[in-house]
């Protein structure tokens, strides 16, 4: 495909400083792994000792930071993987002794039964529609059951005073500290870049908004499953390591209350960040094994103040912080975005069938108890239509337009997207099916940049790599059509938060296009945007409509907008469609007069509707 | 048998004192306030400086309340005011709160368990079986806390005032209602509630520096099922106790502290929004 494509290097900014990062990365990585080298000559024992625990627990930590700060689901449930993990070795010792074969055992162990309860928690915690408390609540039940279960288990798990006295891995004290520094290095390593790669790029969109991506037909239950599962089994070879290291497996290990001071380890090092929570996670373990023989309590207190301080005031963390102070010494301007080259993609094979019916409503029809906000709408849409949905509010087109756009909103009725029945489907399947959704207030990922953005918008189509960042941005003709005549191929490099309102709206506009839909709906796009933005889009509008043979179905309030642009007006008032034609015969019908004065057609004389 | 309904009937009542002050604060705020545990724990540890000073027990309650109210209303000035914009870290600032309450009354009072009497001792002859007085008289007061609530809350000016918040607040805001105060005054009230079960349930239990822990999550979840509503509450209160109550005969004690958790965490599953128009 690139091979066809037209190549514009739009940004002039060199090549060679994309490569920069990977390059301080790799340089930061070195001189971390020269220090965990020649660590155990410098440090003490009792050091030593304390700091190969502290890297297990970041290593945790880290998974926490993946979760929370990088794709916001707020967990306190990595402990009980981390117990798992190391109770997996802790029980396979005890009941078979030490071996090799025994460790691939244990490891085996470990990591299967990880998978199973992960997945588990992970099916209860995510499902379309499912609420980011709700997933925090799953991650508190479950250590709190796990912990139980070790509780009840007799010898087998050594009920509350743990396991003690298997033989375990014959390692010096060196070779601990060597390996689980090299472990924390190579997980953090690992894990920022495949959070920088495009495959990475998703998890932040769905922190930033989980609706917009699943109406870019990305299954976020599927990707939250699968990121659970990733994170969990890291977080039990962690504990593995743990436990293999001390040779004691206690309850302490998986329960709740571990849970959150992994919480209180990222956020005090800044959530987000990864080597934020490293640090968190390595300087708490190392400052309570020293103070909280000397101060016990008072240690305790100031962690509590300081994460309590750390919450209300400064979210990022300490990390964050120093971020923030840093970017204001330099000034913006000085952050230089990675240049981004667009192409635009090959066009797929022109529809075959022309001006085929693409949206079919039969019967449709939905109640909010006994309150009907629709009852039985039916109207089809063919492709090279634009259609206007009109009537005061309350009238039941933003439900409509939900009720198309989601398989579970309807109450009665079927609905059919480029000859396929929707079905119950949720959002992103019947993105699959040709539907794209544009909302009213201007969705997009604010803490992404235009580029990035419109990359998660073509997720659906090209596989994104999880080791590599590109370049190149593919667009259809008419997303890059949008980002050019809007402007946003200036911006493309700025955070998404930044833009104008009429940016934003085009850029969301930019991103539903990205998806190549054969039906596009818009709800309400004008709203807010001044006279020049409202012709401009017009204009692009009716390009779709004509060249690409999209069929549009928009909302809109403004009705000389909606006579210069639609091929047809459907007008809903109550919940039903009373009127459905052409320009001509809706905008100049008595009964649009009445709807909107509220007056009898003979009264409403002289109001421009 | 009578001794088992006698069991179901009182644990609901206790599960329901424990949860109504997480219940105003979620179902106002909308946030969950994880510093509840503490507030329990301060209850109590007013509760035992009541019978130190040789006041009668039954002022216990009314201290705890005094206590918790003005504890948890400095910490909405200090702390949850800031964070109403962001539910998910007022759980994390609650939950610090609470480690901080904690360690201060560890250093205040000592880390061991300690006791409180119970204000009221021996049984009662009910039905044919000997039973708990105390655990008896806990269900007439979760009614007059269930009382108390649904009067201040449709009887009164602040009553209205509250509800306006929870329907909508900016509405309630143009409308001239203050709805800092309203929240400053929630919170109070219901860390005050939370120490009220805390002075409730000490003859019941010992007292120690993280005894509200062991509350907590089954108050949470159960605030989480009834979605909010008082009366959902209660009847949550009495299926889930209940339930609780009948694992732990007949099953086991373990199975039985699991039961509401993990019951609570499917119902959710299925019914996402809680059970308050169910």
């Amino acid at each position: 495909m690139p091979d066809l494509a037209t190549v514009h290097d739009v940004a002039a900014t060199p090549l060679s400083r994309s490569s920069r990062p990977v390059l301080r990365v790799a340089i930061a990585a070195l001189v971390a792994a020269a220090m965990i080298g020649g660590g155990p000559w410098v440090l003490d024992t009792y050091t030593v000792n304390i700091l190969v625990r502290a890297f297990f627990v970041a290593i945790a930590a880290l998974t926490v930071d993946v979760l929370w700060g990088c794709s916001g689901t707020l967990t306190f449930g990595q402990s009980a993987f981390f117990g798992i993990g190391g109770y997996a070795l802790a029980i396979v010792f005890t009941q078979f002794g030490f071996g090799p074969g025994e460790a691939m055992l244990a490891v085996g162990a470990a990591v299967g039964a990880t998978i199973v309860v992960a997945g588990l928690v992970g099916w209860l915690s995510f499902y379309p529609g499912s609420t980011p408390l709700y997933a925090s609540v799953i991650s508190l039940v479950l250590p709190i059951v796990l912990v139980q279960f070790l509780y009840s288990g007799g010898t087998f798990t050594g009920s509350s005073s743990g396991l003690v006295g298997f033989e375990s891995f014959d390692l010096t004290l060196e070779a601990w500290f060597r390996l689980s520094g090299l472990a924390v290095i190579a997980t953090l390593v690992a894990t920022s870049i495949a959070l920088r790669s495009d495959a990475g790029r998703v998890l932040g969109a769905m922190r930033d908004n989980d609706e917009r991506c699943s109406y870019l037909g990305i299954d976020t239950a599927r990707v939250r499953i699968g990121l659970l599962v990733a994170a969990a089994v890291i977080a039990a070879l962690a504990g593995f390591g743990y436990v293999g290291f001390g040779a004691v497996a206690a309850p302490e290990n998986a329960g709740f209350v571990f849970g959150t001071q992994l919480v209180v380890m990222v956020a005090l090092g800044g959530r987000g960040s990864l080597i934020g929570a490293v640090i968190g996670a390595v300087v708490i373990e190392v400052a309570s094994a020293y103070l909280s023989t000397s101060l016990p309590f008072i240690w305790e207190l100031i962690v509590g103040v300081a994460f309590v301080a750390v919450i209300v005031v400064l979210p990022g963390g300490l990390l964050g912080g120093l971020r923030d102070l840093g970017r204001a010494v330099r000034r913006r301007g000085a952050t230089v975005s990675a240049p981004v080259m667009l192409r635009t993609s090959e066009k797929p094979n022109a529809a075959p069938e022309r001006d085929a019916i693409v949206v079919e409503v039969s019967g449709l029809s939905k109640h909010f108890g006994s309150l009907s906000v629709l009852s039985k709408i039916s109207f089809t849409a063919r492709q090279g239509e634009l259609v206007s949905l009109v009537g005061p509010n309350g009238a039941g087109k933003t439900t409509l337009i939900r009720c198309l756009a989601d398989g579970r909103e309807r109450s009665e009725g079927s609905v059919r997207i480029a000859g396929h029945s929707i079905e119950r489907l949720p959002a992103d399947r019947i993105v699959g099916l040709g539907l794209g959704r544009k909302f009213q207030a201007a969705s997009v990922f604010e803490t992404l940049s235009v580029a990035d953005c419109l990359r998660v918008a073509r997720v659906r189509r090209e596989r994104p790599s999880f080791l590599k960042t590109s370049p190149v941005l593919t667009l259809p003709a008419a997303a890059r059509a949008v980002v050019e005549s809007s402007g946003l191929v200036e911006r493309l490099g700025d955070e998404a938060q930044f833009l104008s309102h009429g940016l934003k709206q085009a850029l969301e506009l930019a991103m539903v296009l990205a998806l190549e839909p054969k039906v596009l709906l818009l709800d309400e796009p004008t709203a807010g945007l001044t006279r020049a933005e409202r012709q401009g889009f017009a204009e692009i509008l009716t390009g779709l409509v004509a060249r690409e043979r999209l069929c549009v179905l928009i909302i809109e309030h403004d009705l000389d907008f909606v006579r210069l642009i639609s091929s047809r007006i459907i007008v809903l008032h109550q919940g039903r469609i009373a009127l459905d034609g052409s320009v001509a015969d809706v905008v100049d019908a008595p009964l649009v007069r009445e709807i909107y004065t509220g007056r009898p057609a003979s009264d409403a004389c002289g109001v421009t509707p | 048998m009578i001794t088992l309904a006698l069991d179901i009937i009182t644990t609901a009542a206790i599960l329901f004192i424990v949860a109504a002050g997480l219940l105003i604060v979620f179902g106002v705020m909308k946030i969950v306030n994880f510093a509840h545990a503490s507030f329990i724990t301060v209850g109590a540890y007013a509760a035992l400086v009541t019978s130190r000073f040789g006041l009668p027990p039954v002022l216990a309650p009314f201290v705890a309340f005094l206590a918790g109210g003005l504890i948890g209303a400095a910490t909405e000035r200090i702390v949850v005011r800031r964070l109403y914009r962001r539910p998910l870290d007022a759980i994390l600032a609650t939950w610090g709160l609470g480690i901080v309450i904690g360690q201060l009354v560890t250093l205040a009072f000592g880390r061991e368990v300690q006791f409180v009497p119970a204000p009221i001792s021996g049984t009662l002859a009910a039905f044919g079986v000997d039973y708990s007085l105390y655990r008896l008289l806990l269900v007439p007061t979760a009614l007059v806390i269930a009382g108390l609530f649904a009067g201040l809350l449709n009887g009164t000016r602040l009553g209205l005032s509250t509800r306006a918040v929870i329907m909508n607040e900016n509405l309630a805001q143009g409308l001239g209602i203050d709805s800092t105060r309203v929240r400053l005054i929630t919170f109070g009230i219901g860390c005050g509630l939370a120490a009220v079960a805390g002075a409730l349930i000490t003859p019941l239990a010992s007292v120690d520096p993280n005894m509200g822990l062991a509350w907590l999550i089954g108050a949470f979840m159960l605030v989480m099922v009834s979605g909010g509503s008082l009366l959902t509450l209660g009847l949550s209160c009495f299926v889930l106790g209940g339930l609780q109550v009948l694992a732990s005969t007949f099953i086991s004690p373990i199975l039985g502290g699991l039961t509401i958790a993990v019951l609570a965490a499917v119902a959710l599953r299925l019914r996402p929004q809680g059970f308050a128009r169910a």
